[in-house]
């Protein structure tokens, strides 16, 4: 039973992280033109 | 659940389930017509030419571009394509569920997720690297075989039939699967492992390489070290390039992120489950080198010691670029060979399969709870989903193109083709502005001299241009960048047949051939033969 109760926490966590990654990705956002065609990215 | 369905379940399972995994993450992708991203160029009707074409660079798609070309001569290539990108997914899937017990389904489904599911495949499609995959694909299949040492004739068949995948994927998947399967064969514990197997693996190996290997050394295409800088692992989210790797990612090219993964959220989810792996896999090594009978049988008992130091050595390669960039520059300087290992995140490939097996032992503890853990990998990288989310899609190539491959590919006089403008990269409207290897560099049956220089943002700002490596191309762009005098003297002394030029940039090309009359003007596509 604590097992289960413990994956169900998890799960709706991934859950609610998973549906915010996908809701803010899916959003339409400005995307600007011709991009560098290689990119290292700023970290 | 009932011994025979548990038992269906754990053999058909984990293809069915990469076959979905395939299906989801392409999505758009399998539509009608070509999926198009940086290295990924497919072509309708690719011609069957050897090496790399004659244009004397570095053969990187070789042998993969002619297996494709064979196989397009029974199928569309765009079919060809799609088959390709799914056996990706289903031999990953299959393959790390092979390793493990036949009587642990949701162990196997959990693996088969895992390995099929993860931002190091992810972001290896989305850079288009989809012959590197397939020797990723078929990495588990490989380490099965080695495992069994191999020192008898029978084994040695298997390994060489599980490095097929690799085989045909070229420099970078042999490579991978090379720095895999030698230390799994020497510390299977298998008698005469170290005395047979290991020689018979390293010979194999390299039989299997000589497609590429034979063209590379007679290419005479040298290596830039400006590209360790250029091709380092690099943090694709808020935990450094150490956090980064051990999470599976860390490509060096930005634009091949998963959309989003670099959120804290996301990549703390995405770190704390390869930490969750990472401890599974520790437990699963003890569990194996005890001897616990439960879960701990099957291929992967043999495997786990090697398959441990394939991935520190693998962890060690990535790390190279990144933390010793002097150790690798003075490497590639002293013998250009070391230039594949520049873009050392690829290396990390064993890392994945550690950590696939090290989930799968965490959600076999579970119990029956455990089934739900084959829905983790997909939770914690969400937008790898529908082509991750468009930028995997699938488009036709204008008419343009196929008529300038038609007149090209029916001309009997030899020569080669240049393709103008003088840059590796294009990024079409028709494809959706995605950027693209040229698409010219695939579709002749001739050679086709083209830039091969490759320009990387800097982080700091600024562009490291990581140099040509084929000779004929270096002299190319030196006469095209030596001032704006006519070249077609120049072009027919190195024996060029053929000018394509996109024609925005008709302009800037056309008064540089004099008197040469276009012999086909189609869409964004004008040609001159010489």
């Amino acid at each position: 039973m604590l097992k289960v109760l413990a994956a169900l926490a998890v799960g709706a966590v991934l859950a609610g992280v998973a549906s915010v990654a996908v809701v803010n990705v899916a959003s339409p956002t400005p995307e600007p033109p011709n991009k560098p065609l290689y990119n290292y990215g700023t970290r | 659940m009932a011994p025979r369905h548990a038992r269906a379940l754990a053999r058909l399972g984990p293809a069915a389930l990469g076959l979905l995994l395939g299906a989801l993450a392409l999505g758009p992708a399998l539509g009608p017509g070509y999926v198009l991203r940086y290295d990924m160029v497919f072509v309708p009707d690719p011609p069957l030419v050897l090496g790399s074409g004659g244009s004397g660079g570095f053969p990187r798609a070789v042998p993969s571009d002619q297996v494709v070309a064979l196989l397009s001569l029974a199928l569309p290539a765009d079919v060809v394509q799609k088959a390709l990108l799914l056996v990706v997914f289903v031999l990953a899937a299959s393959g790390a569920a092979a390793l493990l017990p036949g009587d642990r389904p949701a162990a196997r489904l959990a693996a088969a997720a895992f390995y099929a599911w993860n931002a190091y495949l992810a972001q290896r499609l989305l850079l288009g690297q989809w012959a590197l995959l397939l020797g990723f694909a078929g990495l588990p299949w490989a380490v099965r075989a080695a495992a069994r040492g191999p020192t008898t004739r029978r084994d040695a068949v298997r390994l060489a039939a599980a490095l097929v995948p690799a085989a045909v994927g070229g420099f970078q998947a042999t490579l991978v699967t090379a720095i895999t399967v030698l230390p799994v064969a020497a510390l299977s514990g298998r008698p005469r492992a170290l005395r047979v197997g290991v020689p018979v693996t390293a010979l194999l190996v390299a039989v299997l390489s000589l497609p590429w290997l034979v063209p590379a050394l007679a290419s005479r295409a040298v290596t830039d070290p400006a590209g360790v800088e250029a091709f380092a692992a690099r943090a694709d989210g808020p935990f450094g390039t150490l956090g980064s790797l051990l999470s599976l990612g860390g490509v060096w090219n930005a634009e091949a992120e998963v959309p989003g993964q670099g959120s804290w959220s996301v990549a703390a989810v995405r770190l704390v489950l390869s930490l969750v792996a990472l401890a599974g896999f520790a437990g699963f090594a003890r569990a194996a080198v005890a001897g616990e009978r439960r879960f701990a049988r099957g291929p992967a008992v043999a495997a786990v010691v090697g398959l441990g130091v394939a991935a520190v050595v693998g962890l060690g390669v990535a790390g190279l670029g990144a933390f010793a960039p002097g150790v690798l520059k003075g490497l590639i300087g002293w013998w250009p060979g070391f230039g594949p290992f520049r873009d050392g995140q690829l290396f990390i490939a064993p890392l994945v399969l550690c950590q696939a097996l090290g989930f799968a032992y965490a959600a076999d503890r579970l119990g029956r709870v455990g089934f739900a853990a084959a829905a983790v990998p997909v939770l914690v990288l969400p937008t790898f989903a529908l082509g991750a989310f468009g930028r995997l899609a699938a488009v036709d190539y204008p008419d343009a193109w196929r008529r300038v491959q038609a007149v090209v590919n029916a001309d009997p006089a030899p020569g080669a083709l240049v393709s103008l403008p003088w840059g590796a990269h294009r990024a079409f409207a028709w494809n959706g502005g995605r950027v693209i290897l040229d698409p010219a560099t695939k579709m002749f049956a001739r050679p086709v001299l083209w830039d091969d220089t490759l320009v990387v943002e800097r982080r700091a700002g600024g562009v490291i241009r990581v140099a040509a490596e084929a000779p004929r191309a270096r002299r190319i762009g030196a006469l095209i960048r030596d001032g704006r005098g006519p070249l077609t003297a120049a072009f027919v002394r190195e024996e060029v047949r053929f000018v394509l030029i996109a024609q925005k940039n008709e302009n800037e090309f056309s008064s540089r051939f004099p008197g040469v009359r276009p012999i086909l003007r189609a869409g964004e596509l004008l040609l001159l033969r010489l």
